[in-house]
């Protein structure tokens, strides 16, 4: 038996039975932290996102890097360095330096670097930002277009609906990916293509595929809601659309939205990964995962390590977003199963 | 039914009216034309008013486009603009038979592997090889394939030799097992967490309850109770697998050297190859569009409780 605290004991005096409030979110909460799996992705996640964060910050006077150097910086067998400009795409030949396992490794570069003298930690870990901007960002977008757009829909009908189910029948006649692909390589080479090295665009064309499939799960979230008593009940008191809409409608259809966002993140990161790695992703020489292994991949052979690194840093952030993305629909809702 | 499969067929005509002008707009909205590959080998204006004549370009879009349309219908899908020899016709019938090959080969794997194990790991729910195989249906689904693909060459090409790392060779087995399996993959780990889903609901039903108070054998309830109605919703995603399984096929194809459809798929969008551009495009839609079709009419055979026609 527990100790019993003063409170407690005067409660029990009083006859009254005290129960720590709970909320539901306090439960879920509960459930996802003893959820191993889950809990181990959670802190992947976290490890790659310090890392992405501290890859080099500057706050004021304050400067932290963890990534040894800039990764557009070649540094070339005659001691010569040069940074910046744009080595575009892949080269053949051998990296400039083996990882610290393999024969001519240079103790300055840990994992070696690739076939013009660039650091690969220091690639990797500038990649981890773009992964993690990728995975969050347009998710965001998501939620704030097809969340207005279902939500309208879902409560007042009409043409609104009616255009909204027009254009999911547009987008479900392309797959995912072949819209992604076609929008990615017809505009990356304008100057939309070109800012933050082609991450602006991936927001926007990732956006354009995605939220259709929030607007409609909103929508079906506020179709099911709105003649429910509670609804009928704010109105009755004289609640207006955009209060019944933020304070009731929104509220209650969090659950399967915060599911359905959490996996869409490892699907944003994937895209990203796989459009980098046909070439029509991120733009060189900025570094992603993806372009890594595109780049490294015609000397695959001969230096495996340049694609099995970033290879298994996709693997692992993947796997790890899967893990969480998994615990938290079974927290949220022990009743959806897949 | 008939009435249904007859609507639903004409449905694809607007399908992929919209397909193509969505695909249309985007690739001619795209700045950039077929005649500026090289910035060494810069043609000069005159020539690139008489390629545009030549192949129509130099007329309206619309106007294009309606062109386009019409002779389609007629079964003429122009010229490519890359490879200026050859019909896009030629070219799709040369690179499609491979990558479907790959394709079906990889979908009948795919159910192949899945459904057995979505139904042992429902039937030994929370053993070991529940766990194993809802591992492998994890990682299967989050990790892209041409990742998968680069550990797989890395061990089976590079240091066990089993496999050859790249190459087609005209179908030969030895090239087709690892693009295969890696393609199988993604949509076998989607359909292994279907099956045990399903399985395990239909598991919990009241008619298996009571088919095992009868007395029946336990692999009568479960193949004739269980496994029928378990597998009705692991038809219907056949149809997204099967897209899955298509986009799936660039890269592997990309990552093989498979001198598939994949390869010019990229390529003509690059060199704004227009008429390959739209002929893959409606390709694909086609071949997405029959097969939710033919899973949505099995769905209908399968499940009598489903009225098809609404």
């Amino acid at each position: 038996m527990a100790t019993i605290t003063a409170s407690q004991q005067r409660a029990l005096d009083m006859n009254v039975i005290t129960r720590k409030q709970r909320s539901l979110w306090m439960d879920a909460a509960d459930r996802l932290r003893r959820n191993k799996a889950a809990m181990a992705g959670l802190f992947v996640i976290l490890g790659f996102a310090l890392v992405a964060i501290f890859a080099d910050l500057r706050v004021g006077p304050l400067h932290i890097q963890l990534a040894p150097y800039d990764p557009t910086c070649y540094f070339y067998l005659n001691g010569h360095t040069a940074c910046g400009g744009d080595v575009v795409g892949a080269r053949s030949g051998p990296p400039t330096a083996n990882p610290f396992w393999g024969a001519n490794a240079d103790p300055r570069f840990l994992l070696g670097t690739d076939q013009i003298g660039r650091d690969i930690l220091s690639r990797l870990m500038f990649s981890a930002r773009i992964s993690m901007v990728i995975g969050f960002v347009p998710v965001v977008l998501y939620f704030l277009i097809g969340g207005t757009i279902g939500l309208a829909a879902g409560y007042y009908g009409g043409w609104i609906d009616n255009l909204l189910m027009r254009f999911t029948d547009i987008v479900y006649a392309f797959p995912d990916l072949l819209l992604l692909i076609i929008i990615m390589a017809t505009i990356r080479n304008t100057w939309i293509g070109d800012i933050m090295g082609g991450l602006f665009l991936m927001f926007i064309a990732l956006s354009i595929v995605n939220w259709v499939g929030m607007a409609r799960l909103v929508r079906g979230q506020v179709l099911s809601l709105r003649e429910k008593e509670f609804v009928e009940a704010a109105r009755s008191i004289g609640a207006g659309p955009v209060r019944i809409m933020t304070r009731h409608l929104l509220p209650n259809s969090l659950a399967p939205v915060i599911v359905s966002m959490a996996f869409s993140v490892p699907l944003a990161i994937f895209a990203e990964a796989s459009l980098s790695f046909l070439g029509i992703g991120i733009k060189p020489p900025t570094p992603s995962w993806g372009v890594m292994i595109n780049e490294g991949f015609v000397v695959f052979t001969g230096t495996p390590s340049m694609v099995l690194l970033p290879a298994a840093c996709i693997a692992l952030v993947m796997l790890a977003f899967t893990f969480l993305g998994d615990g938290l629909r079974d927290a949220l809702d022990p009743r959806m199963k897949l | 039914m008939l009435k249904y499969t007859i609507r639903r067929l004409l449905l694809l005509i607007p399908t992929l009216f919209v397909v193509l002008l969505v695909t249309f707009a985007l690739a001619h909205a795209a700045p950039g034309g077929p005649w500026d590959k090289d910035e060494s080998k810069k043609q000069t204006q005159s020539i690139i008013n008489n390629l545009n004549a030549k192949y129509g370009l130099d007329k309206p879009l619309p106007e294009q486009f309606g062109l386009y349309v019409w002779n389609a219908m007629h079964g003429d899908f122009g010229v490519s603009l890359t490879y200026r020899d050859r019909l896009v016709t030629d070219i799709i019938g040369d690179a499609w038979p491979i990558s479907a090959r790959l394709g079906v080969q990889a979908i009948l794997l795919a159910v192949a592997i899945s459904i057995p194990l979505g139904v042992i790991s429902a039937l030994k729910q929370n053993t070991l090889v529940d766990s194993g195989s809802l591992l492998f249906a994890t990682a299967g689904t989050s990790i892209p394939s041409f990742v998968l693909a680069i550990f797989a060459i890395y061990i089976f090409s590079v240091n066990l030799r089993w496999f050859p790392a790249s190459g087609w060779a005209g179908g030969d087995l030895s090239h087709l097992v690892m693009p295969t399996v890696l393609l199988a993959i993604g949509s076998s780990a989607f359909l292994t967490r279907i099956t045990r889903a399903s399985m395990l609901e239909a598991i919990r039903q009241d008619y298996v309850r009571t088919a095992r108070a009868k007395g029946l054998k336990e692999q009568v309830v479960v193949v004739t109770h269980v496994l029928r109605n378990a597998l009705i919703p692991v038809v219907t995603v056949l149809g997204p697998a099967t897209a899955f399984v298509i986009t799936g096929t660039f890269f592997i194809e990309y990552i093989f050297s498979i001198p598939g459809l994949g390869r010019f798929f990229i390529n003509s969008i690059l060199a704004r190859d227009y008429p390959m551009i739209l002929a893959i495009y409606l390709l694909f839609a086609l071949v997405i569009s029959v097969a939710n079709l033919t899973v949505d009419l099995a769905y209908g055979l399968l499940d009598p409780r489903i009225k098809v026609s609404r």
